[in-house]
């Protein structure tokens, strides 16, 4: 019996998978794809976070050097909760991606692919719409390109002189939260596209939520922002009479439950994530891929 | 058969008439824009422009670039006759001021993001809009650079004039954080797949009018006399003529045929959404960025 289990073990790790989660700012990667990372990190595979900003305005009384200390180790503490093993943090300051060169950050993203050598990619969704943060579209565009060109020699050559050999990664997860409208209207079947993906996330939803939860200064100045418009405009929200930690804690499990039913809505599923997906059958043409 | 079931349901949807946009609460509205006439346009929104102002709306026109290529002159000699043009269009809307950022007309590309985007947001926290009439950033195949930097701008800025963290230089000159709370968006609607409108504002005849007034005041840019003379020998081409324009001069001819296409778009867009007169547009609320809370917030939020 004891060698059975041992073998299993055996089997799982060898089943394993390496997963690389690019994430523009600490809350999109969790929000939008928290549950499936916790879902997959569950069952052996090893989950690394690049955090490519640094989260030093989404705060509501902390200056930016306060608010970059305080965010960075909060999303330490959301990544542990989901099982992610280790967070890398690029430091651009948050909001000014549209000011970086698209092609420095692809090359900082392929660098990381390339020693990580992922099987799985989690990056923002850069072709979801009406997304505010555009910090998310840009990284979405760099991560995209970034995979493609960590696979080519031609790419960074110096890297391959360090040993730092070119890589392809074989599944690729596209994420957003459901902003758009659109997002599930079928795109083509061709090649090179991906395909709409939904993930059911009950049994890891408590993960999720203990992740989301533990980004604290982030949901705290969100729930003053929702407190703060609704005053000016002579309204309120009873939950947030009083913003602390339980009040802030309760918002967060609503918006979350929010998002899951969202996203499983016309789903077998009670709680749900949606990603576009390309596996290894992505460049193979869709006529034969049956 | 499931096929052209299909097209049927789809051609159904297509048909579906939008939701009415209401007027949200408010006071104060900024009309965010790449050129000087973009607010005016076909596809423009000089109608819901005027309805904000017959609303009680006090209104901004922040126009980025400096129009130095569009008109029938040299660079300096556009860039003055359009802003002339520009404040007297909005003169005619009802509309109180016109900021003119000067960015290089149709050079917009290289044009700093984020420097283009502190300008916007100085002027929101000045402002304190409670309603953005914007270009949509998610348009697609919109070859105009300066359209696709000032919506992606614009888009950036509304949201983040809310921080404190962003830009403190102007907490410092007593300007407060403030997030533009509604937002309504334009692009081509004949540009493909890119901008899809979700909701219909319903104009009445005097908003057209006003609308229609305002356009015909780009006339640096509008109602040419060689577009009346090209359509003139399309027509006789055809062997056909329109006796309306019988008596104008071209120049007179070329208004009115402008004044007929302004009026056709938006008794076209009322048409299509059950309505007389319309504009269509991506309206984006309050809390539309939060979608796991935007249930939630409409049925739990109090007044005071």
């Amino acid at each position: 019996m004891k060698s059975l289990l041992c073998l299993l073990a055996f089997a799982a790790a060898a089943n394993s998978k390496t997963i690389l989660i690019v994430t523009a700012d600490a809350a999109d990667f969790v929000l939008a794809a928290g549950g499936t990372i916790a879902s997959m990190t569950a069952t052996g595979d090893r989950a690394i976070l690049l955090r490519v900003a640094n989260d030093d305005k989404n705060a509501w009384d902390l200056a930016p050097e306060q608010a970059a200390a305080r965010t960075s180790a909060e999303c330490e503490q959301a990544a542990r909760a989901l099982g992610i093993e280790k967070v890398v943090s690029l430091g651009y300051r948050e909001g000014e991606l549209g000011g970086v060169s698209p092609t420095e950050l692809r090359d900082r993203i392929a660098f990381h692919i390339r020693l990580l050598k992922p099987d799985v990619l989690f990056i923002p969704n850069p072709y979801a719409e009406y997304v505010e943060q555009l910090d998310r579209h840009y990284t979405g565009m760099a991560a995209e390109e970034a995979r493609h060109t960590a696979a080519l020699r031609n790419h960074q050559p110096p890297l391959a002189a360090i040993g730092v050999e070119p890589h392809v990664t074989r599944e690729l997860y596209y994420y957003a939260q459901p902003v758009d409208p659109r997002r599930r209207e079928p795109e083509a079947a061709a090649t090179f596209v991906p395909q709409p993906k939904v993930v059911g996330i009950e049994a890891a939803f408590s993960k999720k939520l203990r992740a989301a939860r533990a980004l604290k200064t982030i949901q705290t100045a969100a729930a003053m922002r929702i407190r703060q418009r609704l005053e000016s405009t002579g309204r309120r929200l009873p939950l947030l009479d009083t913003v602390n930690e339980e009040s802030v804690n309760k918002l967060v499990e609503i918006e979350l439950r929010g998002l899951a039913t969202l996203c499983a809505k016309d789903f077998p599923y009670k709680m749900a994530e949606e990603f576009h997906y390309a596996g290894p059958e992505y460049q193979v043409p869709a006529k034969l891929r049956r | 058969m499931i096929g052209l079931i299909l097209l049927a349901a789809a051609a159904i949807a297509a048909a579906a008439p939008l939701p009415k946009a209401a007027i949200p609460e408010g006071k104060r509205f900024l009309v965010i824009q790449p050129h000087h006439d973009d607010h005016t346009t076909d596809y423009g929104m000089g109608g819901l422009i005027a309805k904000l102002v017959d609303a009680g709306y006090d209104g901004w026109f922040i126009r980025a670039s400096n129009d130095e290529k569009d008109g029938a002159w040299g660079y300096p000699h556009n860039d003055m006759i359009n802003q002339r043009e520009s404040e007297a269009a909005i003169a005619i809307l009802g509309m109180k001021g016109l900021y003119s950022l000067g960015w290089r007309n149709d050079y917009m590309d290289p044009t700093p993001l984020l420097e283009l985007r502190a300008q916007i947001i100085l002027l929101i926290r000045k402002h304190r809009p409670d309603v953005v009439l914007g270009h949509d950033p998610w348009g697609h195949y919109d070859r105009n650079p300066d359209h696709r930097k000032v919506a992606r701008a614009c888009a950036e800025a509304v949201w983040m004039a809310g921080l404190r963290n962003v830009h403190p230089e102007h907490i410092e000159l007593g300007l407060e954080p403030w997030r533009v709370p509604h937002q309504f968006l334009k692009a081509r609607v004949d540009y493909g797949r890119g901008h899809e409108a979700n909701v219909a504002v319903e104009l009445t005849q005097a908003h057209v009018a006003r609308k229609m007034k305002a356009y015909s005041a780009h006339r640096n840019v509008y109602a040419h006399p060689s577009m009346a003379r090209s359509v003139r020998q399309q027509l006789a081409a055809r062997g056909l003529k329109a006796p309306e324009l019988d008596r104008k001069t071209d120049e007179e001819a070329a208004v009115a045929i402008e004044e007929w296409h302004m009026d056709w778009i938006s008794r076209k867009r009322g048409t299509e959404n059950g309505l007389r007169y319309a504009e269509i547009f991506y309206y984006l609320g309050e809390f539309d960025h939060l979608p796991g809370l935007t249930g939630y917030l409409r049925d739990n939020v109090v007044k005071r």
